[in-house]
């Protein structure tokens, strides 16, 4: 058994900052990883590879969750629920099991929280059915690190000020906007009329060469697919590449930790895993930090209890895998036809590659009085319809009734749809409320391929988040109506996007409603850190990677002192 | 980007739901019940004996030979026929679509069950044309096979057996050549597609990647 000052388990978005601040420091860091090591040579814009296909994440049948869903209410009121193994529903909610996790895959639309998010009850009040408290920190002790994760991790954008701007240290994003596409300039132009506030989305990608990364190489194909050129500010390609030249990190990938085992004094004393080739192995360290993504970080913490931790590590108040979150809102559609514009801007419209990078903050908080009393609202994001043409024609196969189509029918609509129409998108992320109705705890019976208890995930929400979501789909549909858009469509729902999960271990100051402090240490157990998004106790209406980024960073530095 | 739930397992669910269209979304939901009606249908039938896909020797016979031999010709007439080549565009025939079936099954990458599902439809679909026009499918005029279609997908399993092979259909019409299917890019200069780059080596396709 091999010592080392931190063991992290995780290499995603929460475990990297750790690592690299660490190894820089001097110590030495071993990075547990369940699944295997791929690198920008293994990646190419291949849709079976991505999208398809189990490459990036684990077999159903070998690795796989339990998902209730709402199924109605009982005489009394209360709520059924339907419980389904993944592998009989075929209902995958694995996102990017590999050396730096699923950062290789996101699309990176950075936001920061605002300091509002960070105290959200003071600020709006209670909502009935829903957990809703401020965090235990606020925005300036985040500020610091948000400013780092630019430079460090590399974010590209340009300020722009709005009403809703949040304050920052820096006057500008360290590298400009990547390229953007031509269709940027008519979204301009229709928020313009409509008294909107339009903003270059920042995002996680190069614009320019840093280091050993190259440049952005406008392929077309981002999210979803891992990258090829390094631009993507995956952890893998942003922060343990350079962990790793430190000589103080060391990565092991199929490494599949199964039990952090914890001593009578309840700190965590090894984490115990299994090798590529089915092995039981042991680490010691100093310190541990857990960084699964929020729904596996919960489940490692349940399933390894202690004498000091009968009910799971951390968990001595019940409150592990509690209060989940996922993001909110919903998605749109308009379509144009390429007849609609001259030739030039028809072809402009053709092009492949560059960025549509622009969204609106302008009702980031509502006050409106048809809405209600003032409330918190969230982001849009525009974009193209994902460019990937196997599940695009598969969409197609159905006519409008639901009944299948073949032969010419068939390929007329696809003609129509792949060479006449361009879709234009719009994503709406709203708060998605902490309540009693989403959590994750084991499952009594489903197991994986090593015998752990599967995570069991109740999937409930609040009415209100798709109150505040069909509010923002509709000031999306008014740029497209705007645009000429025709066929404007928006789906608002409870259903959770399974890329965009935060909570479960919840940082506060009340050991008995948080399982971590403000230092993102375990109330009961001394050497635990806890660095993916598991920590957030709200989530904000923005995708939670760049807050996951700035806090493991911000953890970090705290860790170090205490080295 | 908001990722959307996939499904997996495509026997089971369709795995497409288009954006936006709640309706169709409760129309996938419906089909949940299919695996119940897959069992019914093969007791509704006589199922007459069907090759099986892994029989070693057809793999070595040479291809043209290969597509008219079970069950392969039926694969081949089923394909034709939902996706036909006309003066403008490609065909089944054109893009590969059997062999890359015969890809599909062969390498690991899909869940057996789809595998079984797929390989099953063959003797529901020749059981549906001989108890209807008394003959095997691939032997049937263009209006037989379209009726024996139109049949078959009335049952949401038969609908969802025709659905999986559209998919693999357009998985031959537009994932990269390296796959065998799409033979130098014919599908995408069909559907004016441009695909992304890198594209996917030889030695670095997907089942050889984990």
């Amino acid at each position: 058994m091999k010592d080392f000052d931190v063991c992290i388990i995780g290499s995603g978005a929460g475990g990297g900052p750790v690592a690299l601040t660490l190894a820089e420091a001097g110590y030495s860091v071993l990075v547990l990883e369940k699944g295997p090591w791929f690198t920008e040579k293994d990646f190419f814009k291949d849709e079976l590879a991505c999208c398809r296909r189990t490459v990036y994440t684990p077999q159903l049948k070998d690795e796989q969750h339990v998902l209730e869903e709402y199924n109605g209410q009982n005489d009394d009121g209360s709520y059924k629920w339907r419980a389904e193994a993944s592998s009989d529903s075929g209902s995958d909610f694995w996102n990017g099991n590999c050396v730096g996790g699923s950062s290789n895959f996101m699309s990176g639309y950075f936001y920061r929280l605002k300091p509002k998010d960070f105290r959200l009850r003071s600020e709006f009040g209670e909502i009935k059915g829903a957990n809703v408290v401020d965090w235990p920190i606020d925005y300036e002790a985040m500020e610091p690190y948000y400013t780092k994760a630019e430079t460090v991790v590399g974010i590209s954008g340009k300020i722009i000020p709005h009403p809703y701007q949040e304050p920052r240290s820096t006057a500008d994003f360290p590298y400009p906007p990547t390229t953007e596409h031509p269709v940027s300039g008519l979204i301009d132009k229709a928020c313009r009329e409509l008294n909107m506030h339009p903003l270059p989305t920042p995002r996680a990608v190069l614009s320019r060469p840093k280091d050993d990364r190259r440049s952005c190489e406008y392929s077309g194909f981002c999210g979803s697919y891992g990258c090829s050129s390094g631009a993507k500010g995956s952890s893998r390609a942003a922060l343990l590449n350079d962990a790793i030249k430190t000589g103080n990190c060391k990565i092991q990938p199929h490494a599949k930790v199964y039990r952090l085992s914890s001593d009578q004094t309840g700190r965590v004393s090894s984490a115990d895993y299994y090798d590529k080739d089915g092995n039981t192995q042991s680490v010691r360290a100093k310190i541990f930090v857990v960084a699964c993504q929020a729904i596996e970080t919960s489940r490692l913490l349940l399933v390894s209890t202690g004498p000091k931790h009968p009910n799971g590590l951390a968990n001595n108040s019940g409150q592990v895998g509690k209060n989940l979150l996922f993001s909110a809102g919903g998605s749109g559609t308009g379509e144009f036809t390429y007849k609609q514009f001259d030739t030039r801007l028809a072809e402009a419209m053709k092009q492949r590659g560059p960025f549509v990078n622009r969204g609106l903050q302008d009702w980031y908080f509502i006050n409106d009085k048809e809405f209600g009393a003032p409330a918190k609202g969230g982001v849009i994001d525009f974009l193209f319809r994902h460019p990937n043409a196997i599940s695009k024609a598969n969409g197609e196969k159905w006519d409008d009734s639901g009944k299948l189509l073949w032969g010419k029918p068939l390929k007329d609509k696809l003609k129509t749809v792949f060479a006449e129409t361009k879709y234009l998108r719009f994503e709406v992320f709203n708060d998605w409320l902490p309540t009693d109705d989403c959590f994750v705890s084991l499952d009594n019976s489903v197991k994986d391929k090593w015998g752990s208890p599967v995570a069991k995930i109740r999937l409930g929400y609040h009415d209100h988040d798709l109150k505040v979501g069909h509010y923002l789909a509709e000031k999306s549909e008014q740029v497209l109506k705007q645009m000429n858009a025709s066929n404007i469509r928006s789906s608002v729902s409870g259903a959770p996007p399974p890329n965009l999960v935060a909570g479960g271990c919840r940082f506060g100051n009340d050991p008995a409603t948080s399982v971590l402090n403000a230092d993102c240490q375990a109330h009961d157990a001394d050497n635990l850190y806890v660095t993916d998004g598991s920590f957030m106790p709200t989530g904000g209406s923005v995708p939670y990677t760049w807050t996951i980024y700035a806090n493991a960073f911000r953890v970090a530095d705290i860790i170090k002192k205490r080295l | 980007m908001r990722k959307q739930l996939t499904k997996k397992i495509l026997h089971q669910w369709d795995n497409t739901i288009p954006d936006g269209l709640e309706d169709r979304i409760k129309i996938r939901q419906s089909r949940r019940g299919f695996l119940k009606a897959t069992s019914l249908l093969a007791a509704s039938l006589l199922l007459p004996a069907c090759d099986n896909v892994n029989n070693t020797s057809s793999t070595k016979t040479a291809n043209s030979t290969l597509l008219t031999q079970a069950p392969w010709q039926t694969f081949t007439a089923v394909q034709n026929h939902l996706f036909p080549k006309d003066s403008e565009s490609p065909g089944a025939d054109d893009i590969n679509a059997t062999l890359y079936l015969k890809s599909v099954l062969e390498i690991p990458g899909i869940e057996d069950a789809d595998k079984k599902f797929l390989r099953d439809g063959i003797g529901w679909i020749n059981g549906i044309a001989i108890q209807m026009f008394n003959n095997s499918f691939h032997e049937l005029d263009k209006n037989n096979k379209e009726a024996v279609l139109i049949r078959i997908a009335s049952s949401s399993a038969g609908e969802n057996w025709l659905s999986l092979l559209l998919l693999y259909i357009f998985e031959a019409l537009l994932t990269d050549p390296v796959y065998g299917g799409n033979p130098d890019g014919i599908g995408w200069q069909w559907l004016e597609h441009k695909p992304g780059f890198p594209s996917p080596t030889k030695d670095k396709r997907y089942h050889l990647l984990r």
